[in-house]
Formats: structure tokens, sequence, C-alpha cells
């Protein structure tokens, strides 16, 4: 067959990540534009030596990497010792180790929603006073951040748990630009032109899209991603929010509507790479591949700003707004995500570091490697390791709507169950109505 | 290295705790607190050998005792509470859940498996026995069929994933379909029904080794004269086979089959990292993963529903230990 | 001897292959995974493994460079050698030399014959010679490097790529030796201890015993998912914690029920005069133990112990329950389900070989042990 990729991309992707900063730091304190002060300032202020903080989250691979060589600087600011642990089943596994008693001090969550859940418990320790306000003060929509992190802990009091840091922006869609340069294909600026050049590529004797929800035990989550982004088109934000709530029925006319908006792309054959029979069963990880493909198995594909990690190495990628319906006066929203750390095991440095996560440097560093958007404001932006990064701030700037991903906000039997395995099973045939009927249910019966 | 020489310890420590205990527990009986002497040296001999079997047992009474029966006891008691474990409710984890529809499919699925993947690894263990009984290479041939039993779940998950890939270039299933004239790649995992057998098919591949090495060895043991004497009286070999050999093994093809049945009732890995549940494969122990530390009410009833299922298996075992101590 | 004579040599012929068939059926999945291991993620999907031998015709691109831009009257120019290009001098170990077809669009990247000229949009021209020579023209400026794409016959190339990835990274060797530290003992506690009690159970009498059988037939059940998170309480308690011990004691208190089940059935099987003729000669229980059942079931022990081997080396549950869940303690099991696969979820090469470095030592366990286990199985009498 004829599904080829560049030439040595396997040799490098295989090498990709492999090498390991040995306790080195990636850039000497004092060089480049970095803002080494806030760096200075607080190694003077914070001394450690001798504390050990275990921090887990849900990156392996290159994120692991990044993740150790910005808490490198932690370490050699404090001296302190900092160990990060990554596992592809950190839900399980946080849940597990905080009932037992041997919790991290620090967990980097990658849902809200479980963190509320945990904070219910009594698993949680609430950050230090005044955190809010500087996140209120110091991050874009700052406000926002801070009501996505304040939990009623299990004495029932409201309090400030987890701390943003490193967000991902969702309403993408990555293309090759090689390939649309070749074809002659436009941007879309409006979903309108989405659907046409959708329709335009077929009639070409291409196939558009990519579209993979296969991620193990997860298989499903990337159509809710889907689905929440067509809930922003169609619905207006406030919808949007009754239905996170559960306020308004999950198989209310509305968000059918939307996911049948996402079947549009994904139920017909058509339009997506292997057919819509493979879109269940390819893996996220392994979808995008084809838009790099000679000659191309896709053109576009729909995936969070963290996507370029999958890609082949060395592959010229770029990406677009995905666009808003022109009919529809919903401005340009923007869905999104991000990671919270929060404190599972009490200790003076697991505070230090969340208040190290506030200073610009801890920022930066992140932002000179890969895959890292910040709201910090505080940053200097020329540092973003590049354009495409640069680029994917803007989206966030633009925004007329920021929405957090709703399925990270619902409770983690729907958010991380119910609607992915209801999203598989749309895809596979059954109807809008009935999955979101059953979405229902199983929400109805938690109460 | 310090994992190494603490391994090292344990196992010096471990070992020689447990043969420790047995050897001083007996010779303390014996010695000391009812010695064979005296006057009552016979009643002695009988107290002795009424504590013995305690003696024996104590410590695999403990370990099991406090890792298996009481989580049993004590998440019997939590399935009868709400979720979140504040509300008593009775028998209502077990009511709602068998109204689910969910829960309905698990359940008809995990039928199926118990029939089928004990069935079908037993009959191919047994004929793989039986086959390379006399056979020149037949401990070669018995080595790679047991082969399977080395590999992880995840990593027997992997290999199939491999065998049923959609794409022709890489799945031999829909290579083999393309080269018979197919022209749509078919993803064997998405057959509705079908599916379910699929997945069984890796485990069954996975336990026909142990069931054959078991009844190969149970089938050595039958008496020559029995089945010398069935040759003479003009039996072909299939009726030697299933009038004479299998009769006489039945006792082990009981343990076998009971030992792949319990092992079907634990495995969520396959169907975990196979389909995650998805397009209708769930089976009980995958279905209870989805509700563990979310609902453990309802965690805990499934798994006392997976108990009452193996009953019968069960029953059918303690009859025959009963029977084998007469 | 046990065959009628006459029908004798048709039926072992028809036992042989049907043996070999399903020795064949029985290799194939892993015969697939193990050449996969070797090869490079794009000859995987390329062509199947089974055809992994023979060369794969792949599809490149190149871009022709815009400095080498000449004047011809009104054309551009550029002229050049397509395995002259950075790109393909960067490949390691590339043996391409050969042109297959070729293109300038990625849609038809290899339509044209080698010599012929394709006619590209806007009056541009492609011509690429067999040996890679190309001359691309173009009536106006050339102000972006055209791509150039192209078809060629590469040859099999089987590497350990795959393997030394893994093995370079982080924490393998650590997680190997922790997978040996969590597996040995855990194999050798519980066959002492449910060797004991299966004697018990087997040959001695006491009151209860039927029960107690029952007892552990029952629990033979028991998911053990169930005792996961009560027992990781009970060690905190007890100040285990998440530890060596805390998995050793796990995977002894799980493992109890079937190696009572299958060593009592074993023993029960034993001839009953050896025993009871040596209890007539005046033997304790704990003679007769020591002295004629355990080497009588030694066949049993072995095979439970490989049994007991496989499966805590394999487990992947246990290991993540009752170990701390920083990298330096993860096993073998855990490193590669929870940071090799979901790090890499599309990669069957890396995958492949991730699946063939776990299962080396038990494979290798498993073939050095059957003999013996085989042996030992014959020289003992099953009921």
């Amino acid at each position: 067959m004829k599904t080829t990729y560049l030439a040595g991309v396997a040799a490098l992707a295989l090498s990709a990540g492999m090498t390991h900063a040995a306790g080195h730091l990636e850039f000497a304190p004092g060089d480049g534009d970095f803002n080494w002060d806030s760096y200075n300032a607080f190694a003077d202020a914070n001394d450690l030596s001798g504390q050990t903080i275990t921090v887990t989250g849900p990156w392996t691979g290159l994120d692991a990497e990044n993740v150790e060589k910005v808490l490198a600087y932690f370490a050699e600011a404090t001296g302190a010792t900092i160990n990060y642990s990554g596992s592809d089943s950190f839900e399980q596994d946080i849940v597990i180790s905080a009932r037992a008693g041997s919790a991290p001090n620090v967990a980097v969550f990658p849902q809200p929603g479980l963190a509320a859940d945990m904070a219910s418990q009594g698993l949680l320790t609430p950050l230090a006073d005044g955190t809010s306000d500087w996140i209120a003060e110091n991050y874009a929509a700052g406000q926002s951040w801070v009501d996505l992190a304040t939990y009623a802990g299990q004495d029932g009091a409201e309090s400030l748990y987890g701390f943003f840091y490193k967000v991902d922006v969702k309403s993408l869609v990555w293309y090759n630009p090689e390939a649309f340069d070749e074809a002659g294909y436009d941007i879309p600026e409006t979903m309108e032109e989405l659907k046409a050049l959708t329709d335009q590529i077929v009639e070409d004797g291409g196939t558009p899209w990519c579209i993979g929800l296969g991620s193990g035990a997860a298989t499903g989550w990337p159509a809710t991603d889907w689905v929440e982004d067509m809930m922003l088109r169609t619905q207006s934000p406030d919808v949007y929010d009754q239905w996170v709530a559960n306020e308004i029925p999950f198989n209310d006319p509305a968000v059918v509507a939307a996911i049948e908006e996402f079947g549009y792309f994904a139920k017909n054959d058509d339009y997506v790479n292997g057919g819509a029979s493979a879109v269940a069963n390819t893996d996220f990880r392994d979808s995008p591949t084809g838009l790099f493909s000679i000659p191309p198995e896709c053109y576009m594909h729909r995936q969070a700003s963290f996507i370029p990690t999958f890609f082949p190495e060395d592959s010229e990628s770029d990406f677009f707004y995905f666009p808003a319906y022109a009919e529809q006066d919903l401005g340009q929203p923007v869905l999104g995500a991000g990671t919270l750390w929060a404190i599972t095991n009490d200790s003076d440095a697991s505070h230090a570091l969340i208040e190290y996560l506030q200073t610009p440097i801890a920022h930066e560093t992140w932002m000179a490697l890969s895959g890292f958007l910040t709201p910090h404001s505080g940053v200097n932006t020329d540092l973003y390791a590049t354009d495409t990064n640069k680029a994917l701030g803007d989206v966030l700037l633009n925004a007329t709507t920021f929405r957090f991903d709703g399925s990270d906000l619902m409770p983690g039997e729907i958010g991380a169950g119910a609607f992915w395995t209801g999203m598989v099973d749309y895809v596979t045939g059954t109807d809008a109505e009935t999955v979101a009927t059953g979405i229902q249910d199983r929400w109805s019966s938690m109460n | 290295m310090s994992p190494i020489v603490q391994g090292l310890i344990t196992i010096i420590v471990g070992v020689g705790g447990c043969v420790g205990y047995f050897f001083l527990s007996n010779l303390v009986l014996d010695k000391v607190i009812f010695p064979p002497r005296g006057d009552d040296a016979g009643r002695n001999i009988n107290r002795a050998n009424m504590v013995r079997p305690w003696l024996f047992l104590f410590p695999a009474l403990f370990a099991l005792g406090l890792y298996l029966v009481y989580p049993v006891i004590g998440s019997f008691v939590r399935s009868l509470y709400n979720r979140s474990g504040d509300e008593f409710i009775g028998f209502g984890n077990y009511t709602t859940m068998f109204a689910e529809e969910g829960f309905q499919t698990a359940f008809f699925n995990n039928f199926l498996w118990v029939i089928f993947v004990p069935a079908a690894s037993t009959f191919l263990g047994l004929l793989v026995a039986q086959l390379t009984d006399r056979l020149s290479w037949g401990n070669i041939a018995k080595s790679l069929i047991f082969m399977p039993m080395a590999i992880s779940f995840v990593g027997a998950s992997l290999i199939w994933k491999f065998v049923y890939a959609n794409d022709p270039d890489v799945g031999i299933i829909n290579a083999i379909r393309f080269a018979l004239g197919a022209t749509q790649p078919l993803d064997v995992l998405q057959l509705s029904f079908w599916n379910n057998f699929f997945l069984m098919v890796i485990l069954v591949w996975i336990q026909t080794g142990f069931a054959m090495v078991i009844l190969s060895a149970a089938l050595r043991g039958i008496p020559e004269e029995t089945v010398e004497a069935a040759i003479i009286d003009g039996a072909n070999p299939f009726q030697v086979f299933f009038k004479i050999k299998v009769p006489q093994i039945m006792g082990t093809i009981v343990v076998v089959w009971t030992t792949i049945t319990i092992l079907v009732l634990k495995v969520f890995d396959i169907v975990y990292a196979m389909t995650g549940g998805n397009f209708d494969t769930e089976i009980l122990p995958s279905y209870m993963m989805d509700y563990m530390f979310r609902d453990d009410g309802r965690a805990t009833a499934v798994a006392f529903v997976i108990m009452i299922i193996v009953l019968p298996v069960m029953i059918w075992n303690i009859q025959n230990a009963r029977k084998e101590m007469r | 001897m046990d065959n009628i004579a006459g029908t004798k040599s048709s039926l072992s012929i028809v036992t042989n292959l049907s043996v070999g068939f399903l020795v064949l059926l029985w290799l194939i999945p892993t015969i697939g995974l193990l050449v996969s291991s070797f090869r490079d993620r794009d000859q995987i999907t390329e062509s199947g493994w089974w055809r992994s031998f023979s060369a794969v015709e792949q599809t490149f691109r190149i871009r022709a460079d815009t400095e080498d831009v000449r004047r011809e009257g009104d054309l551009y120019v550029i002229e050049g050698n397509i395995f002259a290009a950075d790109e393909f001098t960067e490949i390691e170990g590339n043996q391409l030399d050969t042109i297959a077809g070729f293109g300038g669009t990625s849609r038809d990247p290899q339509g044209t014959e080698p010599g012929e000229t394709a006619e590209l949009s806007r009056d541009r021209t492609l011509t690429v010679q067999e040996n890679g020579d190309y001359r691309y023209t173009s009536p106006e400026e050339i102000d972006r490097e055209p791509s150039i794409y192209f078809a060629a016959q590469t040859p099999p190339d089987f590497s350990l790529e795959n393997y030394e990835t893994i093995m370079n990274s982080d924490n393998m060797d650590r997680a190997f030796i922790n997978t040996l530290t969590v597996t040995i003992p855990a194999t050798i506690i519980p066959i002492l201890i449910a060797a004991f009690a299966a004697y018990a159970l087997a040959w001695m009498d006491f009151k209860g015993r039927g029960l107690l059988i029952a007892l552990v037939v029952g629990l033979l059940v028991v998911p053990l998912q169930l005792a996961l998170v009560p027992m990781l309480t009970l060690h905190n308690q007890i100040g285990i914690g998440q530890s060596y011990i805390g998995i050793w004691l796990a995977h002894t208190g799980f493992g109890l029920p079937l190696a009572i089940y299958l060593l009592r059935n074993y023993m029960v099987g034993l001839p009953r005069d050896i025993i009871e003729s040596a209890k007539v000669d005046g033997a304790t229980d704990f003679q007769v133990f020591t002295k004629i059942v355990l080497p009588l079931s030694f066949p049993a022990l072995a095979s439970f112990a490989i049994f007991q081997f496989l499966w805590t080396w394999n487990d992947l549950l246990v290991a993540k329950v009752f170990l701390p869940s920083n990298s330096e303690s993860w096993v073998m099991t855990v490193k590669i389900a929870d940071d090799l696969l979901g790090s890499r979820g599309g990669d069957w090469g890396i995958l492949a070989a991730a699946a063939f470095i776990s299962i080396a030592v038990p494979l290798i366990v498993f073939f050095t042990m059957q003999r013996y286990l085989v042996r030992g199985l014959l020289a003992g009498s099953v009921k």
C-alpha cells in the first residue's frame, strides 16, 4: 500500500524524547531573555535543603521530561530534592494512594472534577491564603481560573485547592501547510466554509478528516471535545454551563444537536480516513499521522494544542482556529483545559512549590521547551519555542468566550466514563438521542 | 542495589521463618506439651494429633483470613450501603444494577465467557495432550503451545491487537480477507456479539497450555493395563480415548475446568486493553472496574454477583472433594 | 502399541499434521509481533510482517534547493540529484539508489516514470532520471523550495533499534530488578505455606476439614480487586505502607487458595498405602510430610511455582496498588503499561519490543524449567 511517511521520520521519532537531561539545567541561569530576577529572588527567599517533594502527574514521555527539566530549577533554587513520576493511569493511581494515605506531596490533575471530588473527601490541602488574589491579578481571565479551582472541602467550606499551570487550547484544527498549498485550499474562516472545504476535498478525491477516538481505557474522550466545541458553536455559553452542571438534561435537544453536528463529520464514510467505522478504534495519538503521509490520508485534524508532541518528528504542521458559524452570533468561542496542581500531602516544601509556580521563570522555562501555554500575563512571550506556540497564545487572547473542557468538569462517572463510552456507541451506530438519554440516566442515578 | 539485598534477606527470613515455624512448633508440640512418655503417652499422642493439623494450617488460614475473608465480609457489608457509604440501602445496589442495560450486557457476556473459555481451553488442552502423547517431537510442541502462558495479559492483548488490526497491512485477519477478495477492512472488535468471541480466543490461546500440561500428566498416569485390555477387546483409538482414558482423568478435568473458570471471572485486563468495554464487550470484572473508586457500593455488589455465578462450580468441587475423602 | 496394526501409519500422519497445524496456529500471533519488533515504524504500516523479507516500495519527499536556481532563456531551472539532498544524506544507512516513479504533488507522488517529464501546474515541469538526477523548470521566479516526490524500493530493514530505545529509557534496568525483587519471594513463600496446609487438608483427620476445603474452594473466586483498598489501608495502619513487604504478603494471600487447591488435589492422589504404612511404622505427620509427601509432590510444587512466578511477573494491578507510584519503584509491567504505552500509542515497533522484553524472562524460566516440569509430572501419578 502507499501509506507513507517522510523518510527518516521513524528513526527520529523513535529516538525523540529519549535523551535525558542528567541533572543539569536546560538554560543556564542568567542566559537569554528569561526573567532570572524572579528566579534569584525565589532562590534567596527559600531554602529547603534536605527536603524531598514528590510530584505525580499524567505526563509521560516527552512531557514528563519537560516537567522534570522545569522542576530542576526549583530544586536548584531551593536545594530541595524533587521527584516527578508520570503515569498513564494517573486518575486511578492518585485515588488509590490518597486513600491509602501514601499520596505524593503534590499531584497534577488533568481534570478539575477529580480534584473537586478529592477535596470534598478531605484528601487535598487548601492553598495558602492570598493565592486566589494572585491568580485573579496575574492570570488572563484570572477569576475564572480561581473559580475552576475553588471547591467545598470535607467540612463544606469553600477554598482554593488548585493552581492552574500549563493550559491547553482545544478549538484547533491541525493541517499540513504543504498539502493545503499544493491542493490550493484556503483556511476556512467560518464553519460554513469549513463544511464547504470538507466537501471540496472529497470532490477532489481526498479524505478531509482524520479522527481517532482510541485511548485505551479512556477511549472516546476526543469525541467529547468535538461535542463541547459544537455546543459552543450552536448554543450560548450559558446553555453550555447549564449542560455541564446538568441543569439541562444531557438529552436536551440542544445537546443532541451538538452531538449530531459532530456526527456530520465523524459518521460520514467519505469524510474520515478509514471510514466511519475506523473512528472508534484508531488511537488518537496515531490518527494525526495521516496528515503527513504521502499522499495525504487526510487534510485536517481537530485536536488540542498538545497534539504536535505526537506528530512525526520534523513534520511541518500548522493550525487554524476551529471556526464558528457565521450565521450564529456567538463570537469566537474557545474551548480549553489545563492541569491543576494541588497539594495531596501537606508540607512546607509543597507550598513553596506552588509559590514557585507563580514566578514568571517557572512558566518561561517550559515555554522555551515545547507544548506549553500559559495565561500568566507577566511572562516574556518571545520565549515561546515556536511561532506556532505563540500563535496559540493569540487564539487564547482573541477568544470572545472561553470555556473549560466540560467533560473534565462533569463528575468523573460521566465526564470520564459514560460520556466517553456513549460517544463510542454513537460513532459505531447508535443514534444521538439514545446515547444522550443513556448518559442522562447514569447521571440521574448518581443522585 | 538495596532492593536486591532486601529481597535476599526476605527470602531468607521468610523461607527460614516458615520452615522454622513448622519445625519448631512440631518439636514443641511433641517434646514439651504432649510428650509421648509416661502414663499419658497414648493420650498425649492422640492430643498432639488433634492439635497438629491446626499447626500446619495456621499460617495459611491466617493469610487467607486477612487477605480474603476479611475483605469479602467487609465488602459485602459495603455493598449494602449507598455510593458514599453513609446510608444503608439493603439490596438497593443489586436491584438497580440488575435493571440496568449495561449490567445486563456485561452479565450476558460473562455468561458466554464462563461457558466458552473453560470448555474450549480444556477441550483443546486435552486434544493436544492426547495427540502429542506418543509424538517424537511432542515435548517441543507442548512447549510452544504452553508459551502464551508466559505472556502477560497486557502483552497478549498487544499481540492480538496486531492480529485484529484494521489495516490489511498490519492485521493478518484483514490481510487474509483481502487475499480472499474483500475490499473493505473489517474491524472484528466492532462486530457486535461475535467480537466477544474474538476476545475470548485470546484467553483460550493463553489457557490451553495450562490445561494441556496438567491433563498430559494425568494421561500418563493412567495404568497401562486398562488401555491394553481395551485394545485387546478390539476398541478403536477413539473408543480407548473417550471410554477408557477420559473417565479415568475426570477428576483432573474438573480441576482444570474449575481453575480456568475462576480465572475467567477475574480477568478484566483483556477487555480493558482491547476495547475498554466498548462495542458491547463489557464483562463483569471490567464493569466493576468502571465503578471502582467511584461508587464502591455498586462495585462491591458486582463482585458478589461474580461470586454467585461460580457457585455451581464451587458446589461441584466441594462434592468432588467429599467423595474423595470417603 | 496402543494402535491397531494397519491404521497405525495413517493415524500417525494425521496426528503429526494436526499437531503441526495447532502449533502453527498458536505461534502465528507471537511470530507476527516478534518480526515486527525488529522493523521500523514506517515499514510496519507499509507491508504486513509476513511480507517483511521482501523489499517495500516507499514514497519520499525532498525539496529542490532554491540556491541552485539558474536561468535558461525564459525559464528558471533547478538541477540536482535526489539522493544528494540533505534529507537523504542525514538518514543513516539508507541504501536507496533507484527511482521507481516520481511526481510533483503529494496527491500523485509517483505517477510518472523515471526519464519522463511531469507537467505541473502553471507550466512548471519536472523530470527525474532513474539515477536520481532531476530537473525542475518554471517560467516564473521560484520563490519557495519545490517539493519532489518519488517512490523507491526500500530493502527490508531489521534492526535492534526498538529494543535499544526501550532498554535505554529511564529506569528500565531498575524496573527489571524491582520485578525480580517482587517475584521471587512472592513465589516461594506461598508455596511453602500452602504445602503444609494442603497436606493437613489431604491426609490429616480432624473436625471441620470438609468445611475448610469448602472455604478454600470458595475463596478461589474472590475477585482480588475487592481486597485491594481494605488491605492497603490495613498496611498503612500497621506501618508497612506501600512497600515490598506489603506486596509480598499480598501476593501470598492472593496466591494461597489456588496453591492449596492444586496441591491438595495432587496430594490426595498419592498412594494411600505408602503413607499409611509409614504411619503404622511410627512416623509422625511431620516426618511423613517432609520425608514422603513433599518429595512425591515435587512435580506439583514445581508446576505451581511456575504458575505463581508467571502470575506475579505479569501482574499489573497488585503492583500498582501495593507499590509506591513513583518511577523508582515501578515494576516492568507498570513501566510498560503506564509509561511506555501511554507516550507512544501508535508506535507498533516500540510496543512489540516492549512486549517481548517483558516476556523474555518468563519464557527463559519456562524453557529451562519445562524439562524439569515435564519430567517431574511424569514421575508423579496424578489421579
